[in-house]
């Protein structure tokens, strides 16, 4: 029917108007350019910055590394991979990197356990769960700088607030800024205070898309609540997770403002001994103290690679993960798929027998 | 598509209007250049200072007598904090200000990119170079002759305690009894360490805050500090520096460190808790200790908290610290920038910031002024103590050390770890070794 409008279309065009229908070419190819190209143009501004703000950046501080670069009187000598040979014999570079993936266990690990069992108590039917909410993401909008004054303030060793907390329950004072491991858990705690929150909501959201019916059918089966959340919530959220994990070890391994304003006083960031310099604060230091342009280069790309590799480790692993899922459904999928045909079947041929 | 009348009306206003916003935004920035070459229009200076220089009051003076001319000060807390902010913007290639105050410790550093700084004898220094002390002029004289800074405060060293402490333990606590219980003219730092021996034992308190003070004021005082006259590295070659350490370590053996956090000292309070007896001061830290008093709650401003200043120094006379005013090439209004450092340089200037915060001028006629000793504001917080008359005696006889490109590095991050190290109590040995450790990694590997 629709081929023969098309067709009276077709078999009535006006040959008494050649202009309009040179115009209307002219338009039509227009509508096709503008059907085909016009996506990428409206991509294209996103592009553009990132080339601009991102993949430049990147790419020259590659060139800088490969020099030996001051910071005050400019570009040296060509070194090649110098600076990153120095790094990687760089016992302070070392120093950081163990800094840094300390605080990032310390820090991830309890956070996404504790964001994820907030999001299963925002999920249920609470009274004014907007509130709790947006409750839950205050600690995400006070500026980063605020809060480590505040903790800093609160672990300080003399008088502040941990310590005396800790003398009315009867223990030692604790040298939150001097001893190691404490000062990786103050941060820590800073870290953790800030992005708890956030993560809860994401997982929030996650949560909700999860159709309310499995957990009906799941309760009417007999599941309790603790089983319900660790083989419907959890599964279901999967993808979300791998967002929230991967979102958190780019950060985790990235923490500057936390250990920067942890210890204000001090000149060398990260304490007097770098008991708790992460690795992006020793870039700053080795850039803008020791003036090693360079060198402070060569750090950053070591990272960006370290960073890279921990992404595809955690994207592997959550593959495979989800692949094992997947394999065993679609065996049993496979399973059921043959059974229905071998059905299908049966019942054909005692149609076709009775036909 | 067909829009209604009024439709177009709008957005033909709403394109005219962000037209407009757009050509004044650009035009604004067009104006701000080309004032530079004529000072017709309003000039707006920036001045950027650190610590306690006592310059805040004379902005408004200055932009009375010049109308047309506008001073933003900003004023970073700390030298350290300033000195990282100076070279990140000395890098990034904008963001400076106009007049940039510049600490003797990296001036070495800065020194080694003088060329980005303009030559202030293109703006009259000549006529006024004789003003300052000499070997003040010579350290802001980079190697091609050219003067890039103003003096403006020398750092001679006195000797502040509490006088409240030193009564309660029984020791003389009028200031010429102090400074004769020291030694006086012929101070040593054994004697300081044994005077403190002899109050912790007394009282079983600490002599001093921490290690890290009283090593940086070990080290100023030698005639050859971490450089050498001519400027090569000389830390491991320096045989002073050694006998020096083992001196300072006896000395936390005997529990006279009060292991306090410089800069911090618990927000204050360990100037008025009584944590520790004595304190060094050149002049400028006059000012911070009385800002540190007052963060603390206390009385800044008469001298109930009990702290006076004394006549006298182990070791003999010292200089520590001391800022020169710079003009930074960046700048967009080089001749207003210099003549405003020079005017923040002239003798009245240097007194007056004296009175307000206690930095000790580098002018030789305003070291001389009689209304220096006059006691106002810094003087009255230490009991009125004729702090202009100490300082003066003080700066006699002292000879300005060579400052390499690295002092500042070494003083903060190689030796600074090891004086932590050291009030924490490990031994004089094991921190001198670590501190080599760092000069390697930090200044001769870098």
């Amino acid at each position: 029917m629709t081929s023969t409008l098309g067709q009276e279309a077709r078999t009535s065009p006006p040959a008494s108007r050649p202009d309009r229908r040179a115009s209307l070419t002219f338009k039509n190819k227009l509508g096709r350019l503008d059907v085909k190209y016009s996506p990428y143009l409206y991509v294209a501004p996103f592009f553009v910055l990132f080339a601009v703000v991102g993949l430049f950046p990147l790419v020259y501080t590659f060139v800088v590394s490969l020099n030996d670069w001051n910071l005050l009187s400019g570009p040296g000598e060509w070194v090649g991979f110098g600076n990153f040979a120095k790094e990687l014999h760089d016992e302070l570079f070392w120093n950081s990197l163990f800094n840094t993936i300390s605080i990032f266990l310390l820090s991830s690990v309890p956070q996404i356990i504790a964001a994820t069992f907030i999001a299963v108590v925002l999920d249920q039917n609470l009274r004014a769960r907007t509130f709790w909410r947006m409750g839950v993401l205050i600690p995400y909008v006070v500026t980063p700088v605020a809060v480590a004054l505040i903790f800093s303030n609160m672990f300080s060793p003399d008088g502040g607030l941990v310590n005396h907390l800790l003398a009315l329950v009867g223990l030692d004072p604790i040298a939150w800024k001097l001893d190691t491991l404490p000062s990786h858990l103050a941060i820590a705690s800073m870290v953790n205070f800030r992005w708890t929150g956030y993560n809860a909501l994401i997982l929030l959201a996650a949560m909700q898309a999860v159709p309310r019916d499995l957990y009906e059918s799941a309760e009417l089966d007999g599941a309790g609540s603790v089983r319900r959340f660790f083989s419907i919530t959890l599964p279901s959220i999967r993808p979300t997770m791998i967002f929230v994990i991967l979102t958190s070890t780019i950060g985790g391994l990235q923490i500057f403002t936390e250990p920067r304003l942890y210890d204000a006083a001090s000149v060398t960031g990260g304490g007097a001994h770098r008991q708790f310099q992460t690795t992006v604060l020793y870039l700053w230091e080795m850039a803008f103290q020791r003036q090693n342009f360079g060198r402070a280069a060569a750090i950053a790309w070591i990272l960006f690679l370290i960073i890279v590799m921990f992404g595809v480790l955690n994207f592997l692993i959550s593959r495979r993960i989800a692949s094992a899922d997947t394999r065993i459904t679609s065996r049993q999928a496979k399973r059921r798929l043959e059974a229905a045909r071998a059905d299908t079947a049966k019942t054909d041929a005692v149609k076709t027998d009775t036909r | 598509m067909n829009h209604s009348r009024r439709t177009k009306v709008v957005s033909a206003i709403a394109g005219a209007a962000s037209f407009a916003l757009l050509a004044a935004g650009c035009s604004s920035g067009g104006t701000g250049s080309s004032s530079s070459t004529s000072s017709s229009g309003p000039v707006t200076l920036t001045v950027t200072t650190f610590g306690s220089m006592g310059l805040d009051g004379l902005y408004k003076s200055y932009e009375a007598a010049h109308p047309g001319i506008t001073i933003k000060a900003n004023n970073i807390d700390t030298g350290g904090n300033a000195r990282t902010d100076a070279f990140t913007k000395i890098a990034a290639g904008s963001g400076l200000a106009d007049v940039l105050a510049v600490e003797e410790g990296w001036l070495g550093a800065i020194q080694n990119v003088s060329d980005q700084f303009n030559n202030l004898k293109d703006y009259g220094a000549d006529a006024i170079k004789d003003r300052w002390v000499p070997w003040k002029l010579a350290q802001a004289t980079d190697k091609s002759g050219r003067i890039i800074g103003y003096g403006t405060d020398i750092g001679p060293m006195g000797l502040c305690y509490n006088s409240k402490l030193l009564k309660a333990a029984g020791l003389p606590s009028d200031r010429a009894e102090v400074a004769t219980l020291l030694g006086g003219t012929s101070a040593t730092w054994d004697k300081y360490f044994a005077v403190g021996k002899d109050y912790q034992k007394k009282t079983g308190k600490a002599w001093f805050d921490q290690s890290g003070f009283i090593w940086n004021s070990m080290v100023n005082q030698l005639p050859e500090g971490y450089y050498t006259s001519a400027g090569k590295l000389n830390v491991t070659e320096n045989p002073e520096l050694k006998v020096r350490w083992t001196q300072l370590a006896a000395a936390n053996a005997a529990g006279l460190s009060a292991k306090q956090t410089q800069w911090d000292w618990n927000k204050g309070k360990s100037f008025t808790d009584g944590k520790f007896a004595t304190f060094m001061c050149p002049g400028w830290m006059l000012g911070v200790v009385q800002g540190q008093v007052k963060t603390a709650g206390g009385d800044a401003a008469g001298a109930t908290a009990g702290w006076d200043f004394a006549d006298v120094f182990p070791g003999g006379a010292a200089n520590w610290g001391g800022s020169f005013l710079t003009v930074p090439k960046q700048s967009k209004h080089p001749k207003e920038a210099a003549a405003l450092a020079a005017w923040l340089t002239d003798k009245d200037q240097e007194v007056a910031a004296f009175k307000a915060q206690g930095p000790f001028p580098s002018v030789v006629a305003a070291q001389t002024d009689p209304s220096l000793a006059a006691a106002t504001g810094v003087s009255a917080f230490f009991n009125s103590a004729p702090v202009s008359t100490i300082l003066s005696k003080r700066a006699e006889g002292v000879k300005a050390q060579v400052k390499g490109p690295d002092d500042s590095t070494i003083q903060d991050q190689v030796f600074g770890p090891s004086a932590i190290a050291l009030d924490q109590g490990k031994s004089g040995t094991q921190t001198w070794n670590d501190a080599m450790k760092l000069l390697d990694q930090l200044v001769v590997n870098k």
